[in-house]
């Protein structure tokens, strides 16, 4: 049967892969996911930050997860700036920071469709990274205070306001 | 063992093998179901696939394609002890496994559920994660419609999405042809002898392909385990019953599981993937020569002229080989073609032998290591473990001075260094068989000339 030939190079194949050694252990695709579906605050496994921080290639693994669960994502600020980026569009959904007055801290507005919204954002530069609760919407969007005491929100204005940041509405 | 599969495939397979600490027998039907080695219809695991995640997503209640992911990553369903803790007594399920429709139509077992979730975790996080936002939504819409059409659908794309892996990840066309080859020199043979495989390699060499010697006795090797499964496919290709088809794929298994078993060359992989630092039990050369000469499991019990005429011969030409990649180093190719540097038959047999007394001498030292009670032992037990405590004191190698670190080392690796001394005393026992029935020296003169021939004729374009 013609098929022989094709079974062989399939079994062969199959045997050599067996026969491959075995990387080094590098952390697993069930505590990246874990990572990616955390409540904001929830403690975090000290293994995977550790792993986010120091290895590009969890880093990659987890954002392809952190995209996969995202109702929307920006891998990179979508506007060209030389500044600070006040306002950047994440898929369907408007986020813009309105600057400190003398009694209010930045606030963080996202605005957007009807239908399914963030329960949370995650914001991601080089290796910093912060998830925030966004709560519910009122009238079609949110507001998150970046208070500056709050070292979570401040660390979310600053890497928000850089263009080379990442976004993840989750 | 090389060809059919890239790095990025050993390394996505590994990464689902390492992470749910698969046993052998998983990951070889894992490996299977990726190379497409499964018949009467390769995506059948796919089938399978879609069928238990709509059965799950049907049995747990409304959910998500994320609550399937998680499934699927999650390595705690990676054994079918696992998985039917968590899923027996659930809907759709009985004793032996899930069975959505009271057993009726599509079923699977625990064991079966813990391999396609494996199979799911491999899908998902295939080309290192490029895929899986995609596949993650191929899942959120089976948990919208868990039904069977949801499930056909899934089956589909899966299977588009595992050919293209195939096409991207599997070169299998090149072995394809090449065991097309083989097929055809023998025949319709089933059996075949170690001038055959020579006769074989000496004609795609004639043809120009230039394949190493190593690399064809090892397709020989798996066309060899295999060969008793071919004749079941030609009863595929008349109309057959289901549970004619079910029988050979019974028969697939149990052979394919039987070659990942207790392979020395696996064995060998572990020793070093064991090795403490410390200990110096092989040397990076002899850990070479045993890969060499287990490196085509079983020939090196049932063929040791082959395995003769590939450390000998094998190593020569991947010296042309390499020679011709770097574009010089070393002997130049017309040299290196008179086959006047080939080691003998008779020095490869001295070193396997010299091999097989030094795994000997190291296993008798791990059981004087670990036994240190000795006072109710016999006579002969005791003696010999005092021999092997003399054989500890003359070793003079990194980290035998250290006998508690060198314990740790022993018990790290007892398991591995054991299996690798049984197959180096076969090879032993085999070349000392081959010896009786002709001088190795005559037949490494008699090869040489054909070898020598045979390269000299191939690279004569390189060597000139």
């Amino acid at each position: 049967m013609s098929d022989e030939a094709r079974l062989l190079a399939e079994i062969h194949a199959a045997r050599g892969l067996l026969r491959a050694p075995a990387p080094a252990r590098r952390i697993g695709h069930a505590a990246l996911w874990a990572h990616a579906a955390r409540a904001p605050g929830a403690p975090v496994d000290l293994a995977v930050m550790r792993a986010l921080r120091d290895e590009s290639d969890a880093a990659r693994r987890y954002r392809a997860m952190l995209a996969a669960r995202a109702l929307a994502h920006a891998p990179l600020a979508a506007a060209a700036s030389d500044g600070a980026v006040a306002r950047r569009r994440v898929g369907a959904f408007d986020l813009e920071i309105l600057p400190a007055d003398s009694d209010a801290p930045p606030l963080l507005v996202v605005r957007g469709p009807d239908g399914p919204w963030p329960r949370a954002i995650e914001a991601w530069r080089g290796d910093e990274a912060v998830r925030l609760d966004l709560g519910e919407p009122v009238a079609g969007a949110t507001v998150l205070a970046l208070d500056p005491a709050v070292p979570e929100a401040a660390l979310l204005g600053r890497l928000l306001a850089d263009p080379a940041c990442a976004v993840f509405l989750l | 063992m090389t060809g059919g599969y890239d790095e990025r495939c050993a390394a996505d397979l590994a990464a689902v093998a390492e992470g749910r600490d698969l046993s052998r027998e998983d990951r070889g039907w894992l490996a299977r179901a990726v190379t497409g080695a499964v018949r009467p219809n390769r995506d059948r695991p796919l089938w399978d696939l879609a069928h238990a995640l709509a059965a799950l997503a049907r049995a747990t209640g409304p959910c998500d394609g994320r609550d399937l992911v998680t499934l699927a990553l999650d390595p705690g369903l990676a054994t079918a002890a696992a998985v039917a803790e968590r899923f027996s007594g659930m809907a759709g399920a009985d004793a032996r496994g899930l069975a959505p429709d009271g057993g009726e139509g599509w079923r699977t077992t625990w064991t079966g559920l813990a391999r396609l979730l494996a199979l799911a975790e491999f899908v998902l996080t295939a080309e290192d994660l490029a895929g899986f936002a995609a596949v993650a939504g191929w899942l959120d819409d089976l948990a919208a419609a868990p039904d069977p059409e949801g499930a056909a659908a899934l089956a589909r794309r899966l299977a588009r999405h595992l050919a293209a892996y195939r096409t991207d990840h599997l070169p299998l066309a090149p072995l394809e042809r090449r065991f097309r080859a083989i097929l055809g020199f023998l025949d319709g043979r089933r059996a075949f002898a170690d001038d055959d495989i020579l006769a074989f390699w000496r004609g795609a060499m004639d043809e120009g392909e230039r394949p190493g010697f190593r690399t064809v006795a090892e397709h020989f090797v798996t066309f060899e385990a295999a060969a008793a499964l071919l004749g079941g496919l030609e009863g595929l290709a008349a109309p057959a019953s289901l549970a004619e088809h079910e029988g050979w794929e019974e028969r697939l298994d149990a052979s394919l599981a039987d070659l990942a078993a207790a392979e020395p060359a696996e064995a060998l992989a572990a020793v070093l993937a064991d090795l403490p630092e410390g200990p110096k039990i092989l040397t990076g050369a002899e850990r070479e020569d045993l890969a060499d000469f287990l490196r085509l499991e079983p020939f090196h019990r049932t063929r040791p002229l082959t395995i003769l005429r590939a450390a000998s011969f094998g190593r020569v030409q991947s010296g042309i080989a390499n020679r011709l990649r770097r574009g010089g180093g070393g002997a130049g190719i017309a040299e290196r073609a008179t086959c006047a540097e080939a080691e003998s038959y008779a020095a490869l047999r001295d070193r396997a032998g010299a091999l097989a007394a030094h795994l000997a001498r190291m296993l008798r030292i791990a059981a004087a290591l670990r036994i240190a009670d000795r006072d109710g032992l016999a006579l002969e037990t005791r003696a010999a473990l005092d021999a092997a405590e003399a054989d500890l004191r003359r070793v003079r190698r990194a980290g035998f001075d250290d006998r508690a670190g060198l314990a740790a080392g022993f018990a790290a690796t007892e398991a591995a260094l054991l299996r690798l001394a049984e197959e180096a005393g076969r090879l032993e026992r085999a070349l000392a068989a081959l010896a009786r029935q002709r001088p190795l020296d005559d037949a490494f003169a008699a090869d040489r000339a054909v070898f020598a021939g045979a390269f000299a004729a191939a690279y004569a374009g390189e060597a000139a």
